[in-house]
This record gives C-alpha cells, sequence and structure tokens, in this order.
C-alpha cells in the first residue's frame, strides 16, 4: 500500500491491516429483524466505522450485521434509537486486537 | 450470612477492566496489601483500547519518572491548532522552552496496546492478579430495593467471581456499567450521556521522515489538532500525533452530528486525509492500523452516581472526560481509579462497605481536579454546539481579511484595510458571532 494507496482506501482494505481473531461460534451482535425492519432511522447504517450494518441483498428493508468486522467501538449500541441491536462483547479474548490501538 | 455464602471463594476486590482506570485502582489496593484481581476481556491490558496523548500529571505521582520506564511514542514538544478550509490555512503553533526537555511538561504520545500492558505490569508486580481473556457479563447483585447490594461479578461460560467490593472501569463502551447504572438506579437526573465517535490510522513512516515533515529535532514530538472543512456540519476535529515511526491520524466527532449529516466515518477520514494540508505529512506512508472507539463527551452533567454498596466506578464507564480544550480522559481515568482504589483499600480495613463508607469516593473526587474540572467545563458540551458553528464561518472569513491586509494593489493602505474589513463584517451574524464569544469561555 504504498504512494497514493493510503489516500484511496476502501473499508476493506483498511480492515484487512487489522489483527482479528474471529469467533466462527459465537456472534456478539444480535439485531431483532422485526423491530430493525420497522426502524425508521436505522442509524447504524451510517454511524458505524467498519460497516457491520448493510441491508441484506434483494431484501427489503432487512438490516444484516457482519459482526467479524466489528472494531468494538460501542457507536451502535449508544446509537441506536430502538430496541432492535442487543450488543454484548465477544468472547474472551476473541475479536479485535489493537497492536497500537 | 447464609451458609452458602461462607463457603465460596471470596476476593477482597474485583477490578473490571484493566484499562488505565481499572489498573490504577487494581494497584492501589495491591501497594495496600488487598487481594485484588483486575479482569480484562481482552488477550491482553490495551488490546481493546484507543487513544492519543498521555497526559501524565498524575501517573507521575503514583508512578514516579514513569517517562523512563514506560513504553511510549514521542513527548509532545510542539502542540498546534489548524483551521483548514477553501479559503486556506490558520492556526496557532506552541512549543514552550521547558516543553523541549525530559519530562517534556510530562505530555507523550502513546499506543494503548503497549501503554496499558506495561501499566498492568507495574499492577502484578504490586502484587495483584490479572485474569486476561474473561469477559464479566453482569454484577451479582444480592439483596432487593434499598438493600441491594454487589457482592461480586458474572463471567461468561465460567463461575462467579464473589469479592467485598467491586470497582467497575468497562470504558466508554462498558456494558456491565450501563447495566449497573440501570439496574442500581445510579442515574442523577441531569443531562444523558452523549458520546463522540473516534476514528483513527496509524500511518507508518520513517523516523527521518517523520522528523524532516514536522520539523522535528530527533526525539521531538507533535500533536496537531484541526478543525475545519473535513469536519463541516459536524461537531469535532481532527489531529495528527507523531510517533517514533508512525502518524496516529483522525478525528472525534459527535455521533449525533456525523448520524444527521448521514456520512460514513471513514469518508470523513478520507476528506480528511486528502486536505492538502494533512496530506503532505502523510504521503508515501503505510497503512498499519485501523481503529475506533465511542468517548464520553457529556461532561460533567452527565456523570451518574458513581458508588452504591459494595460497588464503584471509575474512568471512561463513570464519563470522567475533560472535553473543553484540553481533552483529557486517561489522565482522569487514572486519577479516579487511584481514589477509587484508595477508599475501597480503606473500606476493606474496616470491613465496611456500605454507601456511607464507599460514597467517600464521590466526595473525594469533588474535591480533586477531577470533578473540579468538569464542573468548570460543565457548559462544555453546549458551548461547543455554538462554537461549532462559528468554526464554519469566522476563520474563513479572518483568512480572508488577512489575504487582502497583505494585497500588492497598487492602492492606497487605507483603502486596501478599509475594503478588507468591510468584506469581513458583511453578513457576519453578529449576534451568533457575540454567543460564539461568550461560549468560547466555557471551553477555555
Amino acid at each position: 500500500m504504498q504512494g497514493s494507496g493510503i489516500f484511496e482506501l476502501k473499508i476493506e482494505d483498511r480492515l484487512y491491516v487489522n489483527k482479528l481473531e474471529t469467533d466462527q461460534k459465537f456472534s456478539h451482535i444480535q439485531l431483532d429483524e422485526e423491530k430493525c425492519r420497522e426502524c425508521q432511522s436505522k442509524i447504524c447504517l451510517t454511524i458505524c466505522p467498519a460497516n457491520v450494518y448493510t441491508m441484506a441483498p434483494g431484501q427489503p428493508d432487512r438490516v444484516i450485521a457482519s459482526y467479524e468486522n466489528c472494531l468494538e467501538c460501542g457507536a451502535c449500541r449508544v446509537a441506536c434509537p430502538g430496541k432492535g441491536l442487543r450488543w454484548s462483547y465477544p468472547n474472551g479474548g476473541m475479536g479485535i486486537r489493537y497492536r497500537f490501538g | 450470612m447464609s451458609g452458602l455464602e461462607e463457603d465460596r471463594v471470596k476476593l477482597d476486590a474485583v477490578v473490571v477492566g484493566g484499562g488505565p482506570a481499572g489498573l490504577m485502582a487494581g494497584l492501589k489496593l495491591a501497594e495496600a496489601g488487598a487481594e485484588v484481581a483486575v479482569i480484562e476481556r481482552g488477550v491482553h491490558p490495551g488490546s481493546k483500547n484507543v487513544s492519543g496523548l498521555l497526559y501524565g500529571g498524575f501517573l507521575d505521582k503514583v508512578i514516579p519518572r514513569f517517562w523512563e520506564r514506560a513504553p511510549l511514542e514521542r513527548p509532545v514538544t510542539r502542540r498546534s491548532l489548524f483551521y483548514i478550509g477553501p479559503e486556506g490555512e490558520l492556526g496557532m503553533i506552541m512549543g514552550p522552552a521547558h516543553w523541549q526537555k525530559p519530562p517534556y511538561n510530562r505530555t507523550y504520545v502513546v499506543f494503548r496496546s503497549k501503554f496499558d500492558r506495561w501499566l498492568a505490569g507495574e499492577f502484578e508486580k504490586a502484587g495483584g492478579s490479572l485474569i486476561d481473556s474473561a469477559v464479566v457479563e453482569s454484577l451479582v447483585i444480592e439483596g432487593h430495593g434499598e438493600e441491594k447490594r454487589v457482592k461480586g461479578v458474572n463471567i461468561r461460560n465460567d463461575e462467579p467471581f464473589f469479592a467485598d467490593i467491586v470497582i467497575l472501569a468497562d470504558g466508554a463502551a462498558g456494558v456491565v456499567s450501563a447495566k449497573a447504572i440501570e439496574d442500581l438506579n445510579l442515574k442523577r437526573g441531569s443531562l444523558p450521556q452523549t458520546y463522540g465517535l473516534g476514528v483513527k490510522e496509524i500511518i507508518g513512516l520513517p523516523r527521518g521522515k517523520i522528523e524532516d515533515r514536522f520539523n522535528l529535532e530527533s526525539g521531538q514530538g507533535v500533536a496537531a489538532d484541526y478543525v475545519g472543512a473535513p469536519f463541516s456540519g459536524m461537531i469535532g476535529g481532527g489531529f495528527i500525533y507523531t510517533g517514533w515511526e508512525a502518524l496516529a491520524v483522525g478525528f472525534v466527532v459527535k455521533i449525533e452530528t456525523l448520524a444527521k449529516k448521514r456520512v460514513k466515518p471513514y469518508e470523513v477520514m478520507d476528506a480528511f486525509k486528502a486536505n492538502p494540508a494533512v496530506r503532505k505529512y502523510l504521503e508515501g506512508g503505510e497503512l498499519l492500523e485501523y481503529s475506533a472507539h465511542i468517548v464520553p463527551e457529556g461532561g460533567g452533567d452527565a456523570v451518574p452516581r458513581l458508588a452504591a454498596p459494595g460497588l464503584l466506578i471509575a474512568g471512561d464507564a463513570a464519563g470522567l472526560v475533560d472535553v473543553s480544550l484540553y481533552h483529557e480522559g486517561a489522565n482522569l481515568a487514572m486519577a479516579s481509579g487511584a481514589m477509587a482504589g484508595e477508599v475501597a483499600a480503606a473500606a476493606i480495613k474496616k470491613g465496611d462497605f456500605g454507601i456511607e463508607a464507599l460514597g467517600k469516593y464521590e466526595k473525594r473526587l469533588e474535591e480533586s481536579f477531577v470533578m473540579k474540572d468538569l464542573s468548570k467545563y460543565r457548559k462544555t458540551p453546549e458551548a461547543l454546539d455554538i462554537l461549532s458553528s462559528m468554526i464554519e464561518i469566522l476563520p474563513g472569513r479572518i483568512c480572508n481579511l488577512l489575504a487582502e491586509y497583505f494585497s500588492q494593489e497598487v492602492e492606497p493602505k487605507e483603502l486596501i484595510q478599509k475594503k478588507a474589513r468591510r468584506d469581513f463584517w458583511k453578513g457576519l451574524p453578529k449576534m451568533k458571532l457575540m454567543r460564539a464569544l461568550l461560549a468560547l469561555r466555557k471551553v477555555l
């Protein structure tokens, strides 16, 4: 990623450099499909710095969470206006592992 | 006491979260001879943590001359604040003489993954136990109503930990403290907490290149803050901090304003990095890490009750962040953690964990710089709302004013200056400006 590379980063490029232990068996983010569908703001789609929340392709109004990209910043949990999002911690030692922080 | 309670294994104190607040609380308890464990959900302390500068005034009192031993990046020998906008740049730079030599005003760039791990080592050296990779789900609360008392913590997929006192230091995004504030009715009924979102990139560059670009002597460092165009319509600003061989580049903006503008955090990052005033420092660098974290920004009025029977809350989990000009977080976390640790140690000695005994923690905070600063800057959060609208207008106007003042038109200076002043005031919302100037006092 030399030269002008750092000025044209996609979110995937950014997440790629991070060290992260993915827990294949446990998602620390649970969405209530119905509540999230009805949510007017869907603010999680905007504020998540890791694009964890996206609209499910081909399914109108359905929000899905790619928990494995989560930076555990806490933004979605404090900004979610509804009760559709349940954010707990990843299991011990799993998830983001900052080398600088 | 029930027979069951006598049988269970119990520590003097359990601290939830191995950041600056929790480790400092643990250190004070361990030094007082208490049996204390700090429980950290990450693989090591610091592995989940993000921040930029370390103000080490308080740390120096607890660990004298920490700068000779702690894993620090460059000292901050120069600070600056710049407006960057379409009209150009406008800024202030300062680097007092005594900042140029140890201990460099005790202000350092740090990478928390390294620093917190070091602090955890100091805690262990004092005799404390560090338990990593363990997730505290919630408090063990016994009794009902007014009789509720914290007895320990529930660990995910494991046995609970019992203790005479629990100190919550689970940070800004603390799930356990958020639940505890609800369950134990610790809300104060003043303002709800509000949050900023910080996003940061670590950009690797050779040591010499950093020193050349920032015009630094070997071993010097910079903390540069930015407001202006990349953050237009939002409340917040950007920063560049120099590490030894990497730059920390990022911003903090109020989440509500990010949401209102409907812009993705990394798009704000792109706009900041693309600004010519910033871009020139980053050219040719390599992305090493991308991080983000929320910051409590509600100030003193959003701080909940911080003591309950068997419980104390410290650091970011308690909302102890100074959002004024000073932007202090870790310093207040360490100070509050230390006070929590000392009050807990005294409570253990007396065997009294009631609200009278533990309430002394809140009292000590009130009497210390921690709550005094948060009280002084109580109005800062709302003042920032007013100020940020002026940042959209005023610095750009000043840029233009100066440009016209120094114009090389062949005209008498008197005429040039008169026109410059007229242009400056034209259409300027004067009431708004007055309000902003008054608001500025609440931030400084």
